[in-house]
């Protein structure tokens, strides 16, 4: 804490704490960034604080129970550790839950979602494997205990890859706008409000520092402003490389061997300083991560880059 | 010895490269073209990624739904002369869906077809459209024009599915016996105009359109009626295009990290391929960290203490990432025999300039190798 000559207290204030009271996180960027690994952060951060949590993982090969050490979830929602739970949604087990809840009675459910030709036709109504997925997920945010308190504190999406994020995010609009009224557009237009709702919901955007990846996320950072309506409130910067190494230093090392190995370590460098910059310009807090080394890429790594995220400060 | 990806190259006409996002897909697919064109044969790659940097880098102001010539100007910028045309294209989803029914639809029904919202969430939205318009844009491309290799870099698919599956769900959309089904009564009074659409007696219809509402229904009933026309033309081509994906001229090349993390989901596609006889020519690991040589220890060692310690600790923080990605490797080697590996090391600058492309195709060629690589073994 520093006391300025006015008599302020000053305060750096954790960059986190631009989440603290969000109810649903969603992570996206680039494919190969590191979303899954920053949402398995997050999630420890945020259960650590004493929020119930639970992270979903969209209809893809689980990952997040994986990296934290813990068994497989699937389908169901599984208490992984104190204030944690982790689900993979996906939509064959969505569409039953959203469709007993419309329907309420099994035998229904049976005799008409579980023959093989409606599967089919249920396949080709556009958007509904989205909307049941997201319906899921946002479901969960709804659920309260007996004493009345929310199930889940938070819920943390590991959102699909840039393009079909975006597609994901925008079904509830698309149903909006193309779903005559009924049921289905009902539900959308709730998902849709919660979605944009700034006080309820905040993207993270993830990133690694190089060219490819940081294009992306600030194209990223525009079609959800432009598409969904809900504007990112924090950029991860994940695989931040410090520098290290200055050109007189590098004029020092007696070989060529050594001269090439530490420019091509203060290229890296220069090219994550860069990648910063160019963050930067979005407005919205960037969070740099440095790149763990470990030898294995599991729980301890995690642990790592959850420290890294809940010890960043702002600048004073 | 002829490396697995050059051999491909010379007996195919179709390569496609696949993987999850953010591997280098795209890279690796410009990287084979590029090389083709050099060593003589001509060559077009088809992208679906707007890698508008990629585009610039080959001379290209932007790459649109048609294709363009790499100018001889951009390969004689970085001193490369090609012995073949090498041409690029970038996928329009959108587009390409428009033109396919401009061509096939009956003229009366065009306008309704590409008014109709289903159709518009079609062409967008479902899953696996993308990726079948990619494969009806190949199927064009390899029956209308003469390039000797076509090089198609797959979209980045959520699953590895999709992709190969994308063929048969359009079918399955067509063969739409369910949606006949369901919707007879419906199909019957659109011949008398819709208006007396009734969603008939059906206990099923009726409990789904509990959900979707009985108007959606409707417009759905409404689109079949007017694409049923096209069917057959669809269908004929469906099954043209799967014959494409398995034909022996078509080899696949698989594009993946090293990293331990990534390693299922590339082992996963591999296993899928397998099943649905596809040719693999290789699993091409791109960005592979080098490994450190003792001879760079021994100089670190030999350094005064203050820049020791830095070199020292950079030098550490390579080792881990290669031992992490030769783990990695080691594993990807034994799941995905007998297919070939190829490494290709993380370059210090991001690939995408012709002339970085000229020096990944070094390895992915096998005219180079990673030092102290794994793979002679």
């Amino acid at each position: 804490m520093v006391i300025s000559p006015l008599g302020h207290v000053n305060v750096r204030t954790r960059v986190l704490s631009v989440l603290s009271d969000k109810r649903l996180l969603i992570v996206t960027g680039k494919g190969g960034v590191g979303k899954t690994t920053l949402a398995a952060a997050l999630a420890l951060i945020s259960a650590r604080e004493g929020k119930k949590t639970l992270v979903c993982e969209v209809n893809t090969k689980e990952r997040v129970t994986q990296l934290l050490g813990r068994p497989e979830a699937g389908a169901e929602v599984t208490s992984i550790e104190e204030n944690l739970w982790s689900v993979d949604v996906r939509p064959q087990e969505a569409m039953r839950e959203y469709a007993l809840m419309i329907l309420r009675f099994e035998s229904v459910y049976s005799a008409v979602f579980e023959n093989r030709l409606v599967r089919y036709f249920l396949r080709f109504i556009p958007s509904l494997q989205e909307l049941v997925l997201l319906g899921k997920i946002l479901f969960h945010l709804k659920e309260k205990r007996p004493d009345g308190s929310w199930r889940f504190d938070r819920v943390i999406i590991d959102a699909p890859a840039t393009g079909h994020a975006l597609t994901f995010l925008s079904v509830p609009q698309v149903i909006i706008d193309t779903v005559p009224p009924g049921p289905m557009a009902t539900d959308a237009a709730w998902m849709r409000d919660f979605l944009v709702d700034p006080a309820m919901t905040a993207a993270v955007l993830v990133s690694t520092p190089e060219e490819m990846p940081v294009n992306e996320t600030l194209e990223l950072d525009a079609a959800l402003k432009e598409r969904v309506k809900l504007s990112p409130q924090l950029v991860v910067l994940n695989g931040f490389i410090p520098a290290r190494w200055d050109g007189a230093e590098l004029e020092k090392l007696p070989t060529e061997e050594l001269k090439e190995f530490a420019q091509g370590h203060r290229l890296r460098a220069l090219q994550s300083a860069e990648s910063l910059a160019r963050l930067q310009t979005l407005k919205h807090p960037v969070l740099s991560v440095p790149r763990v080394y470990l030898p294995e890429f599991g729980r301890k790594a995690i642990e790592e880059i959850a420290h890294q995220l809940s010890s960043a400060r702002s600048a004073p | 010895m002829i490396g697995p990806v050059r051999q491909a190259m010379e007996n195919s006409s179709v390569l496609i490269t696949v993987g999850s996002g953010g591997v280098g897909k795209t890279t690796i697919a410009a990287t084979i073209a590029l090389r083709a064109a050099m060593e003589g044969k001509g060559s077009l790659v088809l992208t679906i990624d707007p890698a508008k940097r990629l585009a610039n880098s080959l001379g290209l102001e932007q790459l649109g739904n048609a294709e363009m010539r790499i100018p001889e100007e951009s390969f004689a910028r970085v001193g490369l002369a090609p012995n073949a045309p090498m041409h690029a294209m970038m996928l329009d989803m959108k587009r390409t869906w428009d033109e396919l029914i401009e061509r096939r639809a009956p003229p009366d029904k065009r306008e309704k077809i590409l008014n109709n919202r289903f159709y518009q969430s079609l062409s967008s939205a479902l899953a696996g459209s993308q990726e079948y318009v990619a494969m009806e844009k190949l199927w064009e491309l390899r029956t209308q024009r003469d390039y000797p290799l076509i090089v198609l870099d797959t979209p980045p698919t959520a699953h590895a599915l999709d992709f190969l599956d994308a063929p048969n769900r359009i079918l399955d959309f067509l063969d739409n016996d369910a949606a006949k089904w369901l919707l007879t009564p419906a199909l019957a009074a659109g011949k008398f105009g819709l208006r007396l659409f009734n969603l008939g007696g059906s206990y099923v219809a009726k409990t789904i359109a509990r959900f979707t509402g009985t108007e959606t229904l409707q417009q759905l009933a409404e689109f079949m009626l007017n694409i049923s026309g096209m069917n057959e033309g669809f269908r004929e081509r469906a099954h043209q295009t799967r014959a494409l994906l398995e034909a022996e001229s078509t080899s696949y090349v698989l594009v993946t990290g090293p990293m331990p993390e990534r390693l299922d989901e590339a082992v996963f596609f591999h296993t899928l391929l397998l099943q649905n006889k596809m040719n693999i020519a290789a699993v091409v690991v791109n960005r592979v960290h080098r490994p450190v040589s003792a001879e760079l220890w021994a100089q670190a060692a030999r350094l005064p203490d203050d820049l020791r310690h830095k070199m020292e600790a950079t030098l550490e923080e390579a080792e881990h990432l290669a031992n992490q990605d030769a783990r990695g490797i080691e594993r990807l080697r034994e799941l995905c025999a007998p297919t070939p590996l190829v490494l290709v090391p993380r370059f210090d600058h991001d690939v995408h300039d012709l002339r970085s492309l000229w020096e990944t195709s070094r390895y992915v060629w096998g005219d180079a190798a990673m030092i102290g690589e794994v793979a002679a073994r």
